[in-house]
């Protein structure tokens, strides 16, 4: 009986990791040419037939991108941005959840519902009054514009209280006898239990900070506070399109996101949330 | 206890919300009210100066020039430098709001009230739009004060009249000609394309220089994936234009071309469009013989024959194909304008400097940059043509001559809604989502509707 | 366990407020930081928004009262419907899909397997690329007659290639392309989601419901989804929301140089930016903003009841 069951079991996972496999690469073959377009010359990106390893790779477009557009600099504006955005997000929201997932108030399905509610309404619609607004406030052509933009959303909120109400209630109750206050149990309870979800709303707040386009294209017009969105479309001209660039730009825009990613991720790991019932 | 805690958030948040809502409404009822004050000391300071018309104001002053495509663009730093050397007063700081779309961003920045001065005009349906947001400053007054020429523009001024009142000046025009690539020819024994050809002509000879396959494979001819490439053919001999409701007119044309394109004269549209296939790639590929595009592309090429990117090194210019019975030189153009941001704090030192841009002096620093200004004199037409690397036969100078241009859009209130329902059919017809009859059929109910509201 | 919440007593019993009152006010403290911002700098302008369905503006010049004309024109408006249609249709397409795709990778990719970091970020990876590169990749990837895939497809079955569906340019096949080229791009995405939903899953279940003799199946029915129904709402609410608000996506994939939507492509948020910043009629767009506004609202009312039911 073990032995099949053993045999069933490999069987199982041969196939699970061949298709695994074949799926990731699927995955990845975009990559691989954009990595290789990355090295050829403009006109030859879209050429027939495909060319998956240039006869003469262009490392110069590895320099001309830092030189044809401020590059570094929109680095830098686009990681500042996204930081500063992503640590307000995962405070504020962290802690508007929690009110929402274990606190009981008036007024607390209504609020969320419409919380939730206004994650809807597309912001092509609320754009112009919206930079109206921050025209009257004097913060036009400012990142704190965007950072004001970007860091108080109901998204966190919503994603943080989904993964606060699996934490059992039973621990919340036990945290208050032992007399901690409610700040007390979002501080040394909630957070710590929440990692997996935070990493979560890390990863998606600083890549969606990261890769916002609108945003930064209608409040940062002044070229040395632009981000590396706008950096991309300078190579799309008027008569012109230098994917050449385009690609090794995005190649290079994509590493500092890969790594937070990868740093990250080691937190899905299984049982760093139910170690509070056990403890 | 409760109910009246309730009560109180309740009301302190509405408030919040109130106070916010009219600082937001106040502002945009009042449109821009922020800057009107600032602007209303400035007529002061302009009296002053033209009660001493011989001395310009020299007090600082700094204006905003909103543009796209700085890097790429090689006449913007020239200008900006003639004329800062004249004026040491002023300094001109850019706003470059990218290509894509930039009519709708420079919509959208100047509805929030952002404080540009200079506007630089990229199309005719945005510039449309904003006279009738009332965005730009009319400019009938400032022409005849300065005692602005019109007629230097060649007809142009006169085309871009909303009820009989200007909102920009051209500072910048270019037209459509036939690039061809000398060597493809010599290789296939065939005589170059001519400054007179009929589009009979013209399809004769693409058909003729078609050859080969696969990756081997020489195109007669190439159209850009824009409407103006295919569809505009059909306006040429002045009896219709796209703006007046019916389009039957243009069944011959997509016929034509359709069959080019399944006999493999041209490139296949749908490819075209989804792979970002530009049209100058194909080009400096030597995989095309010729191919009808604006004069714009002259100095883009002439500077990667320099830098190697282009390997069609011998190439010239010829006119545009006419239809029977037109003159030949009649082709379709583009300008490109700079007009005054009506709320502008600065409008005087605007004013000037778009002046100058539009004037003859600005015609030439364009001129030396290999871009044809919208002053088109001999003198413009001759130092471009000697220009080292423009094609060195006569054909290409004197292809530089045109004897009518049509606006590829002209001027009409409802020009922006009109452009979309005209690129979307000739999207549906050349990827072949429909038939000519149905587009067509399609583009006069729509348009039509248009007219009429 | 409904237990009313008691307040901490260790600090001095406070008898000027209520215990409920300070309850309350602790609440909303911790609300207060992300409300507040939300509310002055996204909440006002999105009620302004909501005012400018009521008028006609150009953007620029004085509004002007419109009461419900906005909406009785849209009831008429057949791009309209065609659009909402598309972006109904597209929906469809995307929400079960990636839902699916999107939990069998989390659950395959929770098991300790060899790569495991290195799947987990490739899967990642197309949410995270530039989205103009990546669309141009699959543009030219999807290419009608040039492309790789048509080629193999043509090598396959022997259709010649002019046979062939014609995919990002193929009014028919347009929607089936991008259905697809959203699903790939966003399927890491929310397998992060419920990677980390996956963890909140108290690992003892399992092991009680091994012992009561149930299969792995089983294990999924009667554990997995049920503890991770908080994490569905969520990722079913968000799908269903980025589905109807799409833009870019279809920008980016359909949209030639004058960056413009046929019908069969074009989609509702395409439909409102193109209303208020090409056709400067500001009311009407937000006019359609408010419906789609109502229709997901809906939705979510629907779903959130769905959930208090089935959770806890």
């Amino acid at each position: 009986m073990v032995g099949a069951k053993k045999k069933y079991h490999v069987a199982w996972m041969t196939l699970a990791y061949i298709a695994l496999a074949a799926v990731a690469i699927v995955m990845i073959i975009p990559y691989i040419w954009m990595l290789s377009s990355s090295f050829k010359l403009n006109k030859d990106v879209f050429s027939f037939p495909m060319v998956w390893i240039p006869d003469s790779p262009r490392w110069e477009n590895y320099l001309d991108i830092w030189t044809r557009i401020p590059l570094g600099k929109f680095i830098y504006n686009t990681a500042k941005l996204s930081i500063i955005v992503t640590i307000l997000q995962l405070l504020t929201s962290s802690f508007a959840a929690y009110a929402f997932a274990k606190l009981r108030f008036r007024g607390k399905n209504t609020l969320f519902l419409a919380y939730i509610a206004t994650i809807a309404i597309p912001w092509q619609a609320y754009m112009v009054p919206q930079f109206i607004l921050m025209r009257e406030f004097g913060l036009n052509n400012t990142h704190m514009a965007i950072i004001l933009l970007q860091a108080f959303s109901a998204f966190g909120v919503f994603l943080m209280r989904q993964f606060y109400q699996s934490i059992p209630d039973e621990l919340v109750e036990a945290a208050r006898i032992d007399g901690l206050s409610e700040y007390g149990i979002w501080a040394r309870l909630m957070l710590p239990l929440s990692k997996p979800a935070l990493s979560t709303l890390t990863i998606f707040t600083f890549v969606s900070t990261w890769n916002d386009f609108l945003g930064p294209m209608i409040y940062l017009t002044k070229t040395e506070l632009k981000t590396i969105q706008i950096g991309l479309r300078m190579f799309i001209s008027q008569y012109s399109a230098e994917y050449g660039l385009i690609m090794a730009a995005s190649v290079v825009s994509i590493i500092p996101v890969l790594i937070i990613f990868l740093a990250l991720q080691k937190n899905f790991v299984q049982g760093v949330a139910s170690s509070g019932i056990k403890g | 206890m409760d109910m009246n805690l309730k009560k109180t958030v309740g009301v302190s948040l509405t408030a919040v919300l109130a106070v916010g809502l009219i600082a937001g409404c106040s502002n945009s009822n009042n449109g821009g009210s922020t800057s009107t004050p600032t602007a209303t000391p400035k007529p002061a300071e302009s009296t002053n100066a033209t009660t001493a018309p011989e001395e310009k104001g020299n007090e600082p002053v700094t204006i905003k020039w909103a543009l796209w495509d700085w890097e790429a663009t090689a006449y913007y730093e020239p200008l900006i430098k003639a004329y800062t050397d004249a004026n040491p007063h002023v300094t001109i700081e850019y706003i470059d709001l990218g290509s894509t779309d930039y009519m709708t961003m420079l919509s959208t920045q100047l509805s929030g009230g952002a404080d540009l001065d200079v506007l630089t005009i990229k199309d005719i349906p945005g510039y449309a739009n904003l006279v009738k947001q009332n965005h730009l400053e009319p400019l009938n007054g400032f022409i005849s004060e300065k005692g602005v020429d019109t007629s230097a523009y060649g007809g142009t001024v006169e085309q871009i009249q909303v009820n009989d009142e200007v909102y920009a000046l051209p500072f910048r025009s270019d037209f459509w000609v036939v690039f061809y690539n000398k060597d493809l020819f010599d290789n296939a024994g065939v005589p170059y394309p001519t400054n007179d050809m009929t589009l009979d002509q013209y399809e004769e000879i693409a058909r003729k220089m078609t050859s080969g396959s696969g990756s081997e494979k020489v195109y007669g001819a190439h159209n850009h994936t824009w409407r103006s490439a295919v569809q505009l053919f059909g306006i040429l001999d002045g009896q219709n234009t796209v703006v007046d409701g019916n389009y039957d007119f243009l069944k011959p044309t997509y016929e034509r071309f359709l069959k080019m394109q399944d006999d493999g004269i041209i490139m296949d549209y749908a490819t075209l469009k989804t792979s970002s296939t530009h049209y100058s790639g194909v080009f400096y590929n030597n995989s095309v013989a010729m191919m009808n595009m604006g004069s714009w592309f002259i100095a883009t090429q002439i500077e990667k024959v320099k830098s190697g990117e282009s390997q069609a090194v011998n190439w010239g210019i010829v006119k545009y194909p006419h239809p029977d019975g037109v003159e030949a030189g009649t082709t379709l153009g583009t300008i490109t304008s700079l007009a005054v941001n009506k709320k502008s704090a600065n409008k005087e030192a605007a004013l000037d400097f778009m002046q100058f841009v539009t004037g003859p002096e600005g015609a030439e620093v364009i001129a030396s940059t290999g871009t044809i200004p919208a002053i088109k004199n001999d003198e413009v037409l001759k130092s471009i043509a000697g220009i080292d690397g423009f094609p060195t036969d006569e054909n290409s100078k004197e292809a530089l001559n045109t004897f009518k241009t049509y606006l590829e859009m002209p001027m009409h209130d409802k020009s922006a809604d009109i452009e979309v329902i005209l690129n979307e059919n000739h999207d549906n017809i050349m990827t072949k989502n429909t038939t000519i009859e149905k587009g067509l059929a399609d583009m006069n109910e729509r348009v039509a509707l248009i007219l009429n509201n | 366990m409904q237990k009313e919440t008691t307040l901490n007593t260790k600090k001095s019993s406070n008898s000027f407020l209520s215990k409920k009152v300070r309850d309350h006010l602790i609440a909303y403290s911790f609300i207060a930081p992300n409300f507040i911002g939300f509310a002055i700098f996204t909440l006002v302008p999105m009620v302004f928004a909501i005012i400018l369905a009521f008028v006609k503006w150009d953007g620029a010049n004085p509004m002007v009262y419109a009461g419900l004309d906005n909406f009785t024109r849209l009831i008429k408006d057949p791009t309209f419907h065609k659009a909402l249609w598309n972006t109904v249709i597209y929906t469809i397409g995307v929400v079960p899909l990636t839902m699916a795709c999107a939990l069998a990778l989390a659950i395959l990719l929770n098991q300790k397997l060899i790569g495991r970091n290195f799947m987990r970020t490739a899967f990642f990876f197309p949410y995270v690329a530039s989205l103009v590169a990546v669309a141009a990749v699959w543009n030219f990837i999807f290419s009608p007659t040039m492309g790789p895939i048509n080629n193999i497809l043509h090598n396959i079955t022997g259709i010649p290639i002019e046979d062939l569906p014609r995919w990002a340019a193929d009014k028919d096949w347009a929607m089936f392309t991008v259905v697809l080229f959203t699903v790939w791009k966003n399927m890491g995405y929310y397998m992060v989601i419920y990677l980390a939903g996956l963890q909140g899953v108290n690992p003892e279940l399992y092991e009680a419901a091994e012992l009561d003799g149930a299969n792995a199946w089983k294990r999924f029915t009667n554990v997995t989804i049920p503890q991770l129904a908080p994490t569905t709402f969520f990722v079913l609410m968000i799908l269903i929301i980025n589905s109807f608000k799409v833009y870019d996506i279809f920008i980016n994939l359909f949209a030639g140089a004058d960056n413009q939507l046929n019908d069969s492509t074009r989609v509702l948020v395409y439909q409102i930016y193109n209303t208020a910043f090409r056709s400067l009629d500001y009311g009407y767009a937000n006019a359609m903003a408010i419906v789609l506004f109502l229709i997901v609202l809906g939705i979510t009312i629907i779903q959130f009841r769905g959930e208090k039911k089935y959770g806890q």
